[in-house]
């Protein structure tokens, strides 16, 4: 003790930071001793996934520019987009109308969310806040009524990324670039939680698919996976792998894994029970970052949005690529699988959205 | 050359990696010997200096790179292309890569790659490549009008460079014209493609366009860590290091069996029966699947066995249970639970509110619905209490659900007859369309189970079931027959019945339990409580509360199922009316796909009419 005393502030800075490089090595340490097999050779038993004959069904248009995120409604059929102009629009994907569009003051507006209840969108982006908009159910809700029904939960102190509502249509959680992710209560605006840990700015967040579930996952530029306990706030599990910015985190449907995409080209998949990347889905051919993943409903396939305009569908197991989905003209920004799984939204900087299955 | 071109990544820390991974890769495409074959194209007459064809290109790609489909490796040849490493050299427009024997030229230098020395090309040089233009031969060198436009705001805008400007263009004209031809015609061309990737007409896709977030002009300088933020990251190295890991190979195996285990449920590996509405056109998938529907899928009741979690997780799964528990005098169990799931998702207003009422309704001394724990989980539960929040009642709630629910509660139902009879009376929709020739014995029986049905306002969920099994019992002496089409009409309407009755009184409970009690195996329930198997009646109260809980089961769980069904099951005349808007609204192609949801509609309108 009395030595720590006398040292100076650097002194003792140097010493801690090379205390977490001694950890961070045992740690590494720890986790190669139970790496006994790899994926693919697990794998090798499975038979090849049948691939079912995707194709384009639907292409919603509309957006004037670049269609930046989207999510899916409970109801399996409607979607909410958001657009570099400022426009969220609100879509029967089946019969690919409109139901409402909302102008937003502000540009970018990379995050949109649904309620569980259908009844509530939330979006926001280099405005910097996260923004509730009732769609209250009726048919003569013009848009102006649904601009007038709106309120601002929570403010960042740089854009926002990422945003979704936690199982509730009372909380929504954000991601931001100002490199915390934040737990709001929708109604007072009060913030519950806030989460700090990541040193670049959040690119993307997901909810542990568990009813009970307490944990969600956020992937950063700082080339870090996180997971966080909603309660305490506190990380309780890193990842890293990626060599650059991870764009995209999603849980598998298990719950025991989760997928990510980034700037490098790659997705991977990191197990948390055992503690560690066991999966990257690469191919020589595929240069471009990744903007966006999705797991189908039992996890066996990935689809992930490239900058290259594609869509790759990876079988999680064997970690092959099953199929190549070209339509889009520009990047695919955001993809998301259907509530029930039956289809597959792309969005992209074409200004479309479209809808596979 | 690989590590000039990452020693270049490294000074650009925002540029995007893949301008690294297109660098290296254009740079074997330049090798001489290895490289695409650039050579001195004849066409016709005249000879195209430093050029390579569209299907050298192509057959380079494949090979690098492994690909099996030309469909990829053209597709990467145009993203090569729309980034301005090589370029058409007849298309000064299109930035487009053919399979063929089109020409194509590299930007051999650097200097013409995107995105150099993190820095776009200003417009001061834009003005001087433009101006230099203008002093040449007008034929050949002659501007576009948007070039021209540009050319005068850029005038105007750099009037005290202009000067400078122009000398400069001069220069580099008067250099020019003691070039050879054949090198001056390549580096125009070169020069030519670069601006036409950097400042594109307009209406054209620009690929380098300025994105503002990430803001990773954060990144390239690092915060400087405090103290706090080390010891913090080394408290948790520590924590990290007290996990316990799980080998790798187990870890793989349980992934690898929930896929198995779920295939069957995945739409986008196992075909969706009765069809795919977004490949046929036909709804009824999802309304044979709304969230709460009267009788359950085969294939989702199938579903409710792999866990609890599938179970509740599933709006109806979860109705079927606390049913069968409300008939067990157990369902304070899950009523605690879910009580305590919604007070956690709840507003930070109610929170106090619903603090009390979940204590004085399961755990205070006397409550009417006492909650059985032990008592270090009440004392913890007693403690939190003094402050209360969204969390209060976690670890009773955990205890409740791992202990009653989970080890107990819902291994009996899994083997209980309700169950077996919801798995017997499952639909079991098929994929052929044949409902227009069902026999004769299924039309008599139809109506009867549609009258029973429409008797049973007051649907107590045995009522349900039993109907659900009577049901089941003919369609399985004659599921051949029966239709998918004729099956949405009825679970149709009996979806809607459900919605009107789910606040009606559940007083005809009782007399519908009476059967089941039969039915039910006594060891099964000789362990929860054998005192209510004495009495054929039910304490008064527990009906009306029965009706209560189903009610607030609704609200709390799935709200969006206490809401007007919406496009869940959408009805024929919504749907019509629908497209009849769709058809208003100036909107886009689609049109064929809606017309086709319109006969569909149409069809199930007159099957759903006649079958009353």
């Amino acid at each position: 003790m009395a030595g720590e005393v006398t040292r100076t502030p650097d002194e003792n800075l140097e010493s801690l930071i090379k205390e977490a490089d001694t950890l961070k090595a045992r740690l590494e340490d720890e986790r190669l001793k139970l790496n006994d097999v790899t994926l693919s050779h697990v794998a090798e038993r499975l038979d090849m996934i049948s691939l079912l004959n995707v194709k384009p069904r639907r292409v919603l248009r509309g957006h004037q520019a670049k269609v930046l995120c989207s999510d899916w409604c409970a109801d399996k059929r409607h979607i909410v987009s958001s657009s570099q102009d400022g426009k969220m629009i609100i879509w029967d994907a089946f019969t690919t109308n409109k139901e409402h569009a909302v102008t937003m003051p502000t540009t970018w507006v990379m995050a949109c969310a649904y309620a569980p209840s259908g009844n509530l969108v939330a979006c926001g982006g280099l405005d910097n806040k996260v923004t509730v908009y009732s769609l209250t159910s009726g048919e003569n809700v013009s848009s102006q009524n649904v601009s007038s029904q709106k309120k601002t939960v929570g403010t960042h102190t740089s854009y926002m990324s990422c945003c979704t509502f936690p199982n509730s249509d009372q909380q929504i959680l954000t991601g931001s670039g100002d490199s915390t992710c934040a737990l709001w209560d929708v109604e007072s605006g009060q913030m519950l939680q806030n989460f700090h840990g990541h040193t670049g700015d959040v690119m993307a967040l997901d909810l542990a698919p568990s009813e009970i579930g307490n944990t969600f996952v956020s992937g950063s530029c700082d080339k870090m996976v996180l997971i966080w306990d909603m309660r305490t706030g506190h990380c309780v599990q890193s990842f890293e792998g990626h060599q650059s910015d991870i764009n995209s985190v999603k849980f598998h449907p298990s719950g025991d894994a989760v997928a990510t995409g980034s700037d490098d080209s790659t997705c991977r998949l990191f197990d948390l029970r055992a503690d560690k990347e066991v999966a990257v889905y690469t191919k020589e051919s595929i240069i471009f970052g990744v903007n966006s993943v999705d797991f189908s409903v039992s996890g066996r396939l990935l689809f992930a949005g490239y900058n290259d305009y594609t869509v790759n569908v990876w079988d999680t197991l064997k970690c092959t690529r099953v199929s190549l989905l070209i339509g889009h003209e520009n990047r695919v920004s955001c993809l998301q699988v259907s509530p029930d799984g039956t289809a597959l939204s792309t969005g992209s900087w074409d200004c479309t959205l479209r809808i596979w299955a | 050359m690989e590590a000039s071109a990452a020693d270049q990544g490294k000074g650009c820390t925002s540029r995007p990696l893949a301008f690294d991974k297109m660098e290296g890769l254009v740079r074997e495409m330049q090798d001489p010997e290895t490289g695409v074959p650039v050579r001195c194209q004849k066409l016709f007459l005249t000879s195209i200096p430093s050029a390579f064809m569209g299907y050298d290109l192509i057959e380079w790609l494949m090979d690098r790179l492994n690909i099996e489909e030309s469909v990829e490796a053209l597709h990467i040849g145009n993203l090569l292309c729309q980034y301005g490493y090589f370029f058409p050299v007849s298309d000064t427009k299109n930035l487009v890569v053919k399979d063929d024997s089109s020409l194509y030229r590299f930007q051999q230098t650097p200097l013409y790659w995107p995105w150099q020395n993190n820095k776009m090309p200003d417009n001061v040089e834009y003005a001087i490549y433009l101006l230099k233009r203008t002093m040449r031969n007008k034929q050949r060198h002659g501007l576009e009008e948007y070039e021209m436009e540009a050319l005068n705001s850029l005038k105007s805008n750099l009037k005290n460079k202009w000067e400078c400007i122009t000398l400069q263009a001069d220069e580099q004209v008067k250099k020019a014209k003691g070039m050879k031809k054949c090198d001056k015609i390549v580096l125009d061309s070169q020069e030519r493609a670069f601006w036409r990737v950097n400042r594109p007409p307009p209406g054209f896709l620009n690929s380098l366009e300025y994105v503002p977030i990430p803001s990773r002009s954060r990144s390239s300088k690092p915060k400087k860590r405090s103290i706090e933020d080390v010891q913090r990251e080394v408290d948790f190295l520590r924590r990290c290091l007290d996990r316990t890991r799980i080998k790798m190979s187990v870890a793989l195996e349980s992934l690898m069996q929930y896929c198995e285990m779920f295939c069957e449920w995945d739409p986008m590996v196992t075909p969706p029966q009765p069809s795919n509405p977004w490949t046929s056109e036909d709804p009824s998938f999802w309304s044979i699947n709304s969230p709460i529907v009267e009788i359950p899928t085969e294939k989702r009741v199938r579903r409710w066995a792999i866990s609890m979690e599938e179970l509740v997780s599933d709006p109806t799964g979860l109705q079927e249970f606390t049913n069968y528990l409300r008939k067990e005098y157990s369902h304070e169990n899950i009523r605690f639970w879910l009580a305590v799931n919604s007070l956690r998702r709840s507003s930070q207003r109610e929170i106090p509110q619903r603090v009390k009422d979940i204590y004085s309704e399961f755990l205070a001394p006397g409550a009417p619905c006492e909650v059985n724990i032990d008592g270090k989980t009440m004392e913890r539960t007693q403690q939190e209490l003094k402050n209360p929040s969204r969390f209060t009642f976690d670890p009773a709630a955990e205890h409740v659900y791992t202990l009653l629910l989970k080890k107990d509660c819902y291994p009996r139902f899994r083997r209980s007859e309700m169950y077996k009879q919801l798995l017997a009376a499952g639909v079991q929709p098929s994929a052929k369309k044949r409902f227009f020739n069902f026999g004769p014995g299924k039309k008599k029986n139809q109506p009867q189970a549609l009258l029973q049905q429409q008797q049973s306002t007051a649907a107590s969920l045995s009522q349900q079931v039993q109907q659900g099994s009577l049901a089941g019992r003919r369609r399985g002496s004659d599921r051949s027959l029966s239709g998918s089409a004729h099956e949405l009409a009825v679970s149709g309407v009996r979806d809607k019945d459900l919605n009107r009755t789910v606040s009606h009184s559940h007083s005809q409970s009782n007399l519908s339990d009476i059967p089941y009690r039969g039915d039910l195996p006594p060891a099964c329930h000789s362990k929860v409580a054998p005192s209510i198997w004495s009495s054929l009646d039910p304490p008064g109260g527990s009906s009306d509360e029965g009706g209560g809980q189903a009610r607030s089961t609704a609200d709390d769980v799935c709200p969006w199922d206490s809401g007007p069904p919406r496009a869940l099951a959408p009805e024929p005349t919504s749907q019509v009316g629908r497209t009849s808007r769709k058809n208003s609204s100036q909107l886009d192609s689609g049109g064929s796909s809606s017309d086709i949801s319109i006969a569909i509609a149409e069809v199930s309108t007159h099957d759903g009419s006649c079958t009353p």
